[in-house]
């Protein structure tokens, strides 16, 4: 007789005192001073506890976290390409609910996560996060984002801001601002067309308590949940390993960030200042905006101050795209 | 009791897995292996099989899904033709490396451009330095057992390593034939449940594929290549064990036919064995005396064993039904492993090779007999006067 899937029941915390003192990202990894995503890595691990298998497509937080015989994780882990996270935990969820069907593995089904930075998410592993979202698996899929390809020194992803100085965009005569797209919306990509998701989020490494509360909120849906995490990356965005946190809030008090629960249909927002600070002082903390002038500046405001209206809604960029301009 | 069916190679695989009873399946459509996946999906949809069926969004991911299972230590089943085994190329390495010993099932096709249905060996032949056990079935049947027989190999502790369990498009997957249908019971005593040493388990916390430092690359590659050096001896014992269970006659590495007192003989694997076995009858009575060797696994390649019985006769004709373009030989991929496979042979025969079977296109009673042509001649000098030919389009041929 086939045995009932158990799923985990993860509770709610109120504060900070209520974070779990207990480590499963453990010292050991070679992240670097500062490291956003680290610290990203630390408190979704505190959020899932141990009976977890979490998946690291390669980025950051594989090649500086996972050297071999050290390994930080104190749950179980595998490495999958960089192209593959949704299939793999596809696979790893798939085979749970046979092993426990069968009889075969006697426990709840363990917490799956994803933990994809952007280019493993919503660029070369689209398809795979995508395909995982419709057929409906129960994985918690992240997407650490630090707006860049960080690992391979610093290259232009999908979510990096638009004036960003990187390896892929630098700043020249002919291209003034660097990098001249604006970024994906990752969220929309994934409420617009997947009918299995009944819970999308984003969060920032600035508000611990909100994240933890999120990430445990994902899993226990029984179900794909897609959360975006804003993680502020010194060596790539050029600013003081200090300063991380400041940088993060500093992103949710301009517009730059918003952090928001997309619940079966309904937004909530968290976190919203009641007067966005001007977005230029936001880019003047980060050296790969440094070269950017006051006509860039307006044209990176005017796009904030449209997306703030309604985060994590569709908008129409209010500037000219690279092709129109031309 | 044994039950006798009539089927072609597609649900031959399918049936062949049910009775394997693997539990993850991922599926994407491509022609011709696409019938296994709507025979299993029918049995998955019947009850008749437990498994979880997972359409993949493509070949890619059908191998990362597969891979994903067998990582958590259940028995995954996969399969593709043509592009879409080339589409999954990245995951092949990581499947092996991984150790991880899923199966996935290869109704060959040619590769693009221009498109073409037809069955050519090249799409997954491209793969056989990725760490995997490969080999071609002539006939449903064969294709069933190797189903079977695969698993044993694959997940062996010595072993642990990703099978392709291979058919000709069309030739075997679509064609009809007799099919043997085991009992349940003896599946089960030749293939125990899958049972992973490492599995990804939350109570016993591992750390599977972490990035290595250069000077531990070479041991880990050494890991890989020991598995691979083991599994002969393991593919002996498995075939021992089927052929007494299942009543068969297979031998594990090389079939021979009418080679007893040969003086060249056709080599190749697969479907085009069926026709070579009816041009060898033919040649016999006219008193040539011809013979063929077929190739059941290409990885392992059965160095040995292919030294030992190659060199007994006085030409060789590798029919390539692939392509290697530029290679040493210039042709196909089998003759670089055979004449590698004979180079310390104190009697070596003289080596030939032809591109026959490309595209989906039949190889001719014909081709066999101009292929004999120009092997009688070789077997008369001892030496060939070109290391391929290309059927049709060579004067000789």
């Amino acid at each position: 007789m086939a045995t009932q899937v158990q799923t985990q029941e993860l509770e709610p915390i109120k504060n900070l005192r209520q974070v779990p003192q207990e480590e499963y990202y453990v010292p050991g990894h070679r992240t670097c001073a500062g490291c956003g995503p680290a610290l990203c890595y630390k408190l979704v691990s505190k959020a899932t506890g141990p009976d977890s298998i979490f998946l690291g497509p390669t980025g950051c937080m594989y090649v500086a976290n996972t050297s071999y015989l050290c390994s930080p994780f104190a749950y179980a882990w595998t490495h999958t390409q960089i192209t593959n996270g949704g299939a793999v935990a596809s696979g790893i969820e798939a085979a749970y609910q046979v092993l426990i069907r069968k009889g075969k593995y006697k426990g709840k089904l363990p917490n799956i996560v994803v933990m994809a930075g952007d280019g493993g998410a919503i660029d070369i592993g689209l398809q795979a996060m995508s395909a995982l979202m419709y057929r409906g698996h129960d994985v918690l899929f992240i997407m650490y984002d630090n707006e860049a390809y960080a690992n391979t020194g610093i290259q232009t992803s999908p979510m990096t801001p638009f004036g960003s100085k990187t390896t892929f965009t630098p700043p020249g005569k002919a291209i003034p601002e660097g990098k001249k797209l604006f970024p994906k919306d990752a969220p929309q990509l994934v409420i617009g067309g997947h009918p299995a998701v009944h819970y999308v989020a984003t969060a920032s490494v600035a508000y611990p308590v909100d994240l933890i509360n999120k990430v445990r909120k994902g899993l226990n849906y029984k179900g794909p949940t897609f959360l975006h995490i804003h993680c502020p990356c010194p060596k790539g965005w050029i600013f003081d390993s200090k300063d991380t946190v400041k940088i993060a809030k500093h992103a949710v008090e301009t517009g730059m960030w918003t952090n928001y629960e997309w619940e079966n249909g309904e937004y909530t927002y968290q976190h919203v200042p009641k007067t966005y600070k001007p977005v230029k002082e936001y880019l003047k903390t980060q050296e790969r905006f440094a070269h950017m002038t006051e006509e860039h500046i307006a044209k990176m405001q005017a796009f904030i101050t449209a997306k703030i209206k309604a985060p994590g809604k569709p908008i129409e960029i209010p500037v000219l795209g690279p092709r129109e301009e031309a | 009791m044994a039950k006798e069916m009539i089927m072609a190679g597609c649900a031959a695989a399918a049936h062949a897995a049910k009775f394997a009873r693997v539990e993850v399946i991922s599926s994407y459509p491509i022609r011709p292996y696409t019938g296994i996946m709507m025979e299993l999906s029918k049995l998955v949809a019947n009850g008749e099989l437990d498994a979880e069926f997972i359409h993949g969004e493509g070949e890619h991911a059908q191998v990362s899904i597969a891979y994903g299972a067998s990582a958590c230590g259940a028995r995954a089943y996969t399969g593709s033709s043509g592009v879409g085994v080339t589409y999954a190329f990245e995951t092949f390495s990581p499947a092996s490396g991984g150790r991880y010993p899923i199966q996935m099932a290869i109704a060959d096709r040619a590769l693009d451009p221009p498109g073409d249905f037809g069955s050519e060996h090249t799409d997954v032949m491209s793969a056989r330095d990725q760490g995997w056990i490969m080999g071609w079935a002539e006939t449903p049947q064969e294709i069933f057992d190797n189903t079977i027989i695969y698993y044993r190999i694959g997940e062996d502790p010595k072993v642990m390593l990703p099978q392709f369990s291979c058919q000709d498009g069309y030739f075997v997957s679509h064609i009809p034939d007799k099919v043997i249908f085991p009992e349940q019971s003896q599946v089960d005593e030749f293939l125990p449940p899958y049972k992973s040493p490492h599995p990804l388990d939350p109570t016993r916390p591992t750390s599977h594929g972490p990035q290595i430092f250069p000077d531990q690359g070479p041991a880990i590659d050494l890991q890989r290549a020991q598995a691979m050096l083991n599994t002969p001896k393991v593919i002996e014992t498995a075939i021992a064990d089927y052929n007494k269970i299942f009543g068969r006659n297979y031998s594990p590495f090389l079939e021979e036919y009418k080679t007893k007192d040969a003086d060249f003989v056709f080599f190749l694997q697969g479907a085009h064995a069926r026709t070579a076995r009816y041009a060898v009858d033919h040649l016999r009575k006219k008193g040539v005396k011809a013979g063929m060797v077929k190739l059941r696994f290409l990885r392992p390649f059965p160095t040995e064993k292919v030294a030992e019985t190659l060199s007994k006769f006085k030409a060789v004709g590798c029919v390539e039904t692939s392509t290697s373009y530029g290679a040493a030989m210039k042709g196909g991929n089998l003759i670089h492993e055979v004449r590698s496979a004979l180079y310390d042979e104190p009697k070596r025969p003289a080596i030939t090779s032809f591109m026959a079977g490309l595209g989906g296109e039949v190889v001719t009673f014909d081709e066999f007999y101009n292929m004999a042509k120009v092997l009688a001649k070789a077997a008369k000098t001892g030496k060939v006067d070109q290391y391929v030919y290309w059927m049709n389009f060579d004067n000789e041929v």
